[in-house]
């Protein structure tokens, strides 16, 4: 019992931080179909603005996540306002010039602060573990799952019961339509874009204590979240939600079978397969036209 | 005959390409004659090696439309192949009965395993270079495209097959060497032929089949089924209505590329002299996108040229850490610049300035429509 319980918890551990990093790809990829391999360098620059935070001011990680935040959704909609905006009707160009900025972030950073591993302090509060259920858990886990829980609601009300949700809701299902309502469409879309760049740099922010921060880190986390993503299907919410955990409770079974490596691979496999008869989705529900 | 060729504006045009073609190429061969330093010779056949590969990608991305992501798996297999192959070859120190690799018998297998026996035999594993990557592209293609799979979802799935095949490499480390690769290789020997890394004989190698591809993809091309590539690549529906059978042009085409890909990583195992799985990362793999679109997909020249000069700059600036740095970030905002604005990269630049340059001569109005800025103008009509 104890055994499966620790499985169970290594999975949602490994799903919750899947999620965290996936909840901004999806909102930029379900609602503007832009495929943002750049996601992860937006990742890379919230743990790297949570390092500069950290050594040059001495503010602590909970102290700095606000400020991450916005500093990251400002990246993103410079990004959104120099580049993506060129090309909500070429998709398969977004990929391309998304990587492109990608591989600008990363170079830029490496001319920054250097190509070396840099660390991130775990807030002491949290640096420990618990037993729940007979289970040992680190603190700072549970944390970040919990975190992961409040964004989650957070992009729900946002979506659903505010005036720019509703816009963002409107502008998908007829661009010009909406427009016609007087809803300016391009500054949703920059709007939109920045958030899931700011989710993307609290992402990396959150990580950052658990892995070493480098320039390279954020391509690991962008290919992940992009399995979650497509594997959820882009129509709601829910789906990434159900995806990312059942991503990571697969990941963590196989592991213990097999061994990592041997799990990323399966798990992919079973994706290319899903995407070829399913490209909808795993979750999405039937198709409108 | 030859009145109707050079009267028939598109046979001139094919004449001048392959005018072009053939004088790049013997370009490429004359470069020994005034280096004389096998140091360097060395690094341009690496960088011609990356022109095989851009090759191979503009065949399928710029003329069949198939954004695969995924070149450097095709082009990894092969490398691996002849790796096996020479590693075979190495007279064994102390190392089982019958001479089993090095990192074997650290890894305490105690046999060759059924998969590398055949590799004793050279054509073989020339043979396996080439069908190994080809046979695999042709399953996943037809995975694919059976099922009318296009645009983003090829990229996905070509990303996710290579990153499978590199995490499978590096997790057998019994039969592959893992993350240290296949080290340590004998020397290919072929028509009496020793092919030294450092040597003019490896040069003219690479260069040859460099020149082999380029011609065999422009004959490709210029056939009808590349014809019919091209269609599919512009309006895939449109040809699939004229009856054609879309995804058995598109299976041809993307085993075809991995063909050369292949060819292309025998060659970068025999220069480099070792395998490693860096050869089919996912850097690598996208690097390719980059070579081909700063140089022009849509021009297999372009292609080869923009991955000769983008990795001879890199390498020449590699000495100094800073200045690499700074070449990759420019590498990074001029690939951006050409996605943005310049779709056929390079040589669609050069097509144009040469387009005007004949229209000068000829004292005719400019063109009304040049379509190298074309899509864009599509897309500014949101902003």
């Amino acid at each position: 019992m104890d055994f499966v319980l620790q499985q169970l918890f290594t999975g949602l551990s490994i799903g919750s931080i899947l999620l965290l990093v996936a909840l901004g790809l999806w909102i930029v990829y379900g609602t503007m179909g832009v495929i943002n391999l750049a996601h992860g360098e937006f990742v890379m620059l919230g743990a790297y603005t949570a390092w500069v935070l950290q050594s040059v001011f001495q503010v602590g990680l909970f102290a700095s996540l606000v400020v991450i935040f916005f500093v990251v959704a400002f990246l993103g909609w410079i990004m959104e306002r120099g580049v993506i905006r060129y090309l909500y009707r070429r998709p398969l160009d977004t990929i391309l010039a998304t990587w492109g900025l990608g591989v600008i972030t990363q170079q830029v950073v490496r001319l920054l602060a250097g190509g070396e591993l840099r660390y991130v302090e775990m807030p002491s509060l949290l640096a420990h573990s618990t037993t729940i259920l007979g289970v040992e858990l680190s603190v700072y886990r549970i944390f970040i799952f919990v975190v992961v829980a409040g964004l989650l609601a957070l992009t729900w009300y946002l979506m659903q019961r505010t005036a720019i949700g509703m816009k963002l809701r409107a502008v998908l299902q007829d661009r010009e339509v909406a427009s016609c309502f007087g809803i300016n469409a391009d500054r949703i879309y920059a709007l939109t874009f920045a958030y899931g760049a700011g989710l993307a740099g609290l992402a990396g922010a959150l990580v950052s204590p658990l892995k070493s921060v480098s320039p390279e880190m954020g391509t690991t986390y962008v290919v992940d979240a992009f399995m979650v993503v497509v594997l959820g299907g882009v129509e709601t919410l829910m789906g990434t939600v159900l995806s990312a955990f059942l991503l990571g409770e697969l990941t963590g079974f196989i592991a213990y079978l097999q061994n990592d490596t041997v799990a990323k691979a399966l798990v992919l496999v079973a994706i290319i397969v899903l995407i070829r008869f399913r490209p909808q989705g795993l979750f999405a529900s039937q198709v409108r036209a | 005959m030859s009145a109707s060729t050079t009267h028939n504006p598109g046979h001139r045009r094919t004449w001048l390409q392959i005018a072009i073609y053939g004088a790049v190429c013997l370009t490429i061969f004359l470069v020994p004659t005034i280096l004389d330093n096998d140091f360097l010779l060395n690094k341009y056949s690496r960088y011609l090696v990356f022109g095989i590969l851009a090759i191979a990608l503009s065949l399928s991305w710029g003329y069949c439309g198939i954004l695969n992501l995924g070149q450097a798996a095709s082009f990894g297999l092969g490398c691996y192949c002849m790796a096996m192959a020479l590693k075979l070859r190495t007279v064994p120190v102390h190392t089982g009965d019958d001479g089993l690799p090095d990192f074997m018998v650290w890894n305490n297998v105690t046999e060759l395993p059924w998969f590398w026996v055949p590799f004793h035999s050279l054509p073989f594993a020339l043979f396996a270079g080439i069908a190994v990557p080809t046979v695999l592209a042709a399953l996943v293609g037809w995975f694919m495209f059976r099922a009318r799979i296009t645009g983003v979802y090829v990229a996905i799935i070509t990303l996710a097959s290579l990153v499978v095949v590199n995490l499978l490499i590096i997790d057998q480390q019994r039969y592959t060497g893992g993350f240290n690769g296949i080290t340590d290789l004998a020397q290919l020997e072929l028509f009496g032929l020793t092919f030294d890394a450092y040597s003019r004989n490896s040069y003219y190698l690479v260069a040859s089949v460099l020149a082999a591809c380029l011609f065999a993809a422009l004959a490709i091309t210029k056939s009808k089924t590349g014809l019919i590539l091209q269609a599919i690549r512009d309006h895939e529906d449109r040809v699939r209505y004229f009856g054609y059978d879309v995804a058995h042009y598109k299976i041809f085409a993307f085993s075809a590329s991995a063909a050369i890909a292949g060819i292309a990583g025998m060659l970068y195992t025999i220069v480099m002299e070792f395998a490693s799985p860096t050869f089919l990362d996912v850097p690598l793999s996208l690097s390719v996108v980059i070579w081909c679109a700063v140089g022009g997909r849509q021009s297999l020249l372009g292609a080869a040229l923009g991955a000769i000069v983008v990795t001879g700059t890199q390498g020449a600036l590699s000495d100094s850490g800073i200045f690499l740095q700074s070449w990759t970030l420019l590498m990074g905002m001029i690939f951006v610049a050409s996605v943005l604005f310049l779709p056929k990269g390079l040589a669609g630049l050069a097509e144009l300035a040469g387009e005007r340059l004949r229209r000068l001569g000829r004292d005719t109005p400019p063109p009304v429509k040049t379509d190298v800025l074309g899509p864009v103008r599509e897309g500014e009509g949101l902003a």
